[in-house]
C-alpha cells in the first residue's frame, strides 16, 4: 500500500527536525506502535507493532532502521517484521522530508508497505484505508507532541 | 450453561438420510468432515472451502447449509439430508432422473450441490419461473455445464409436477 | 480442518458477558457462523473458545411494537426474509434479506453476526439505515441503545465493547404515503454498491426522504445533502432534480478502491444508481412499477 501525506505544524523547522530525530518519540506517535527500544543511536531500533481489523490482530516485532538521513531535512526509516501467529511478513518504508512554510514548518511523509501472507486476504481495499487511517493519526500525534 | 471444554467431544444424536446417527465430535469438528469420513457420505465435496461454490452444501432441517463452514455439533437433534438420501433405494428422485434426461450432469462436482438446493425451492415453489430458478441457484457454481441444462432440468421437473416429498 | 477450541453455550445475557469479559481476546462470539468460522479456517483468528449466543432466549425473536421492528441478533437472513411481520411492517427489508450472499449463508447467517463484524459490504446495514436503525447491546453491566449509524464506526469496526452482545435491531417503520426501493449493483459475492431510497408524499410532493449508500466504502451512510435537496420537491419534479441529486449522493460517499471497483468507478456507480433507485422509489409512490432490469442489478 502506498500513503502520502503533508502535513503542518506551527514550529519552525529545527524544532520539528528535533522530534523526527528522536526516534523512539517519533515511532511511538504511530498507533499501534509500542516498547520501541533503541539499539545503535539514530540507526537502529526495535518495536512492537499491534493492529487490529476487526477480531483479527496483528502483533509484529519490527526491526527498524534509520538512513538517508540529511539532517535537518530529511530521513527515510525502514521497518521489517513478521507476526508468526498469522504468518504475515510486514514491511514498510517511510521517508520524511522537513520544509519551512510561513507559519510554522511542513514535514511530508511517503510511505510504502507491504503485507505478505494469510492478511492479504482482508484485500487491498482494506489494507490500504487502514494505512491511511494510520499514517493521519501519526500526523495527529506528531503535531500534539510538536506543538504541544 | 453447556460447555465442551477444548480438545474433549461431546455426542451428538441426529438423523441422516432417514437413520438415526449417534457421534462423538470435537466443537471444532466440521459437518462436511463428519460426513465424508466419518459417515463415508462423499456427495457433498469440499470444492471452494469457504461457503462460496455450493459443492458441499447438504440440507439441514429441510435448509441448504455450507457443510465446509457449519460445525457437526449444530446438527445434534436435527434431520440432515445428503444427495445420497435422494434416491429411495433403486427409484431415483425426479430431479436425478430429470438432470439425467436433460444431460445438466457433466462432471458432476456440483450436482450434488444443485440437486439438493433445487429440491428445497421446488419444495417451497412448486412453479418457479426460469427466473427464480437462476436466482435460487445463484450460490451453486458449475464449471462444466454453463447452467442451461440445469435449470432445464429443474423446470422440467417442476413442471411434470413429479417432486417427492 | 479448525484449531481447537471450547465451547460455551450461555443461556442468559449475563452469562454471556461475563464470559467475554474473562475470556477477552481469546474467545469469539458466535451464532451462524459465517464470517468467524471462515476467518478460522484463513488461520486469521485463533481462539481458545466459541460463544454461542443461539441459547440465549429471546434473541431470535421479530417483533412489532407501536410503529417499530424489533429484529433479534439471532435471527437467520431466511428468517427475516421470510416473517409476516417483517413482511408486513418493512417489506423492504425483507425483500433484501432475500438477496444476501447465497441462500446457504442466509439460511444460517444470524443479522446480528452481519452488523457486529461490519463487513463494509453489508446489504443489510445499508437499508436499515432507511429505516433509521437503533442497535441495541447488552452486558452484564447493563442495556444501551445507539443508531447503527455510530454503532457501525468503520470496516470491521463497531462500537461494541469486549463485554457486549448484540441483542436486537430496531427500525422504525416507513409512514403511510411511503414508497422505497433498494438496488443492489454487482458482480461478486459481495456487492460493490448498495442504494435505499424511501419518499414519502405529503400532498402531491416529498414530504420526507430516505437516501442510504453502502457497500461503497467503509460504512454506509445516509446522505443528507440529498434528503434535504428532495424535500418540499413536487413528485413530477423529482426526475427533473435526480441527477442533481445523484450528484450530490456521488461527492458524499468515501468508496474503497478494492476487488469490487475503484473509488473512481463506486462514485461513477453511486451517481449511476442513486438515481436510478430515486426513480424507481418516484414511480412506486406514484403508484407504478418500472420494472426496469440493468446489468448485474436486483431491485429490490
Amino acid at each position: 500500500m502506498r500513503v502520502e501525506r503533508e502535513l503542518d505544524v506551527a514550529v519552525p523547522p529545527e524544532r520539528l527536525w528535533d522530534t523526527l530525530w528522536d526516534v523512539p518519540r517519533m515511532v511511538t506517535c504511530l498507533p499501534g506502535c509500542t516498547e520501541a527500544r533503541e539499539v545503535e543511536p539514530h540507526r537502529r531500533y526495535e518495536a512492537r507493532m499491534t493492529q487490529k481489523v476487526g477480531p483479527i490482530s496483528l502483533s509484529v516485532p519490527m526491526q527498524v532502521t534509520i538512513s538517508n538521513v540529511v539532517a535537518p531535512t530529511s530521513l527515510s526509516l525502514e521497518a521489517k517484521g513478521r507476526d508468526g501467529v498469522l504468518g504475515a511478513a510486514v514491511s514498510m518504508s517511510v521517508n520524511l522530508a522537513v520544509t519551512p512554510r510561513a507559519a510554522g514548518s511542513r514535514v511530508r511523509i511517503e510511505a510504502e508497505g507491504k503485507i505478505l501472507g494469510k492478511l492479504g486476504a482482508l484485500g487491498h481495499g482494506v489494507i490500504q484505508r487502514k494505512a491511511e487511517e494510520l499514517i493521519d493519526e501519526f500526523g495527529v500525534r506528531l503535531r500534539r507532541t510538536v506543538e504541544g | 450453561m453447556n460447555v465442551i471444554p477444548i480438545q474433549s467431544s461431546s455426542k451428538i444424536r441426529f438423523r441422516v438420510n432417514g437413520g438415526a446417527v449417534e457421534l462423538d465430535v470435537r466443537p471444532e469438528a466440521l459437518l462436511l468432515d463428519v460426513l465424508r469420513d466419518r459417515l463415508q457420505l462423499k456427495g457433498a465435496r469440499r470444492s471452494c472451502d469457504m461457503q462460496v461454490c455450493g459443492a458441499c452444501t447438504v440440507l439441514v432441517d429441510g435448509a441448504p447449509v455450507s457443510a465446509c463452514t457449519y460445525l457437526a455439533i449444530e446438527a445434534d437433534g436435527r434431520e440432515v439430508l445428503t444427495v445420497e438420501g435422494l434416491a429411495d433405494g433403486d427409484r431415483l428422485d425426479p430431479l436425478q432422473e430429470a438432470f439425467i434426461e436433460h444431460g445438466a450432469v457433466q462432471c458432476g462436482f456440483c450436482t450434488s450441490g444443485m440437486l439438493l438446493t433445487a429440491k428445497t425451492l421446488l419444495a417451497e415453489e412448486p412453479s418457479p419461473s426460469p427466473e427464480r430458478v437462476a436466482e435460487y441457484l445463484r450460490g451453486n457454481l458449475c464449471r462444466c455445464t454453463g447452467y442451461r441444462k440445469i435449470l432445464d432440468a429443474i423446470l422440467a421437473c417442476a413442471k411434470s409436477g413429479a417432486t417427492r416429498a | 480442518m479448525l484449531r481447537p477450541f471450547a465451547l460455551y453455550q450461555p443461556t442468559t445475557v449475563a452469562e454471556a458477558s461475563d464470559l467475554l469479559a474473562r475470556e477477552g481476546a481469546n474467545a469469539a462470539l458466535y451464532a451462524g457462523g459465517t464470517e468467524v468460522l471462515l476467518i478460522l479456517k484463513e488461520g486469521l483468528l485463533r481462539v481458545g473458545s466459541l460463544i454461542d449466543v443461539k441459547r440465549v432466549p429471546g434473541l431470535a425473536a421479530i417483533r412489532a411494537d407501536n410503529g417499530h421492528l424489533s429484529i433479534g441478533a439471532t435471527a437467520t437472513h431466511r428468517t427475516v426474509e421470510n416473517d409476516a411481520t417483517v413482511r408486513a411492517r418493512c417489506p423492504l427489508v425483507a425483500g433484501v434479506a432475500r438477496h444476501v450472499a447465497n441462500i446457504r449463508v442466509r439460511s444460517v447467517g444470524t443479522v446480528g453476526g452481519n452488523l457486529a463484524f461490519a463487513d463494509p459490504h453489508s446489504d443489510l446495514a445499508t437499508v436499515f439505515l432507511a429505516f433509521d436503525a437503533v442497535v441495541h447491546l447488552a452486558s452484564r453491566r447493563g442495556a444501551r441503545t445507539l443508531p447503527l449509524a455510530d454503532f457501525v464506526r468503520g470496516q470491521y469496526e463497531t462500537a461494541r465493547e469486549e463485554d457486549e452482545i448484540l441483542t436486537a435491531v430496531r427500525l422504525t417503520a416507513w409512514p403511510a404515503h411511503t414508497a422505497g426501493a433498494y438496488a443492489k449493483f454487482g458482480v461478486h459475492e459481495r456487492p460493490t454498491l448498495g442504494v435505499a431510497v424511501a419518499l414519502t408524499r405529503h400532498g402531491d410532493a416529498v414530504g420526507a426522504v430516505r437516501v442510504a449508500v453502502g457497500c461503497v466504502g467503509p460504512r454506509p451512510q445516509r446522505i443528507s445533502a440529498a434528503e434535504e435537496r428532495l424535500c418540499g420537491v413536487s413528485l413530477a419534479d423529482v426526475a427533473r432534480h435526480a441527477g442533481e441529486v445523484a450528484e450530490l449522493a456521488a461527492r458524499e460517499v468515501d468508496p474503497t478502491t478494492d476487488l469490487h471497483g475503484s473509488a473512481e468507478y463506486k462514485r461513477d456507480m453511486t451517481r449511476v444508481f442513486v438515481r436510478r433507485t430515486l426513480l424507481v422509489a418516484v414511480a412506486r409512490a406514484a403508484g407504478r412499477d418500472t420494472h426496469e432490469r440493468h446489468p448485474h442489478t436486483v431491485i429490490v
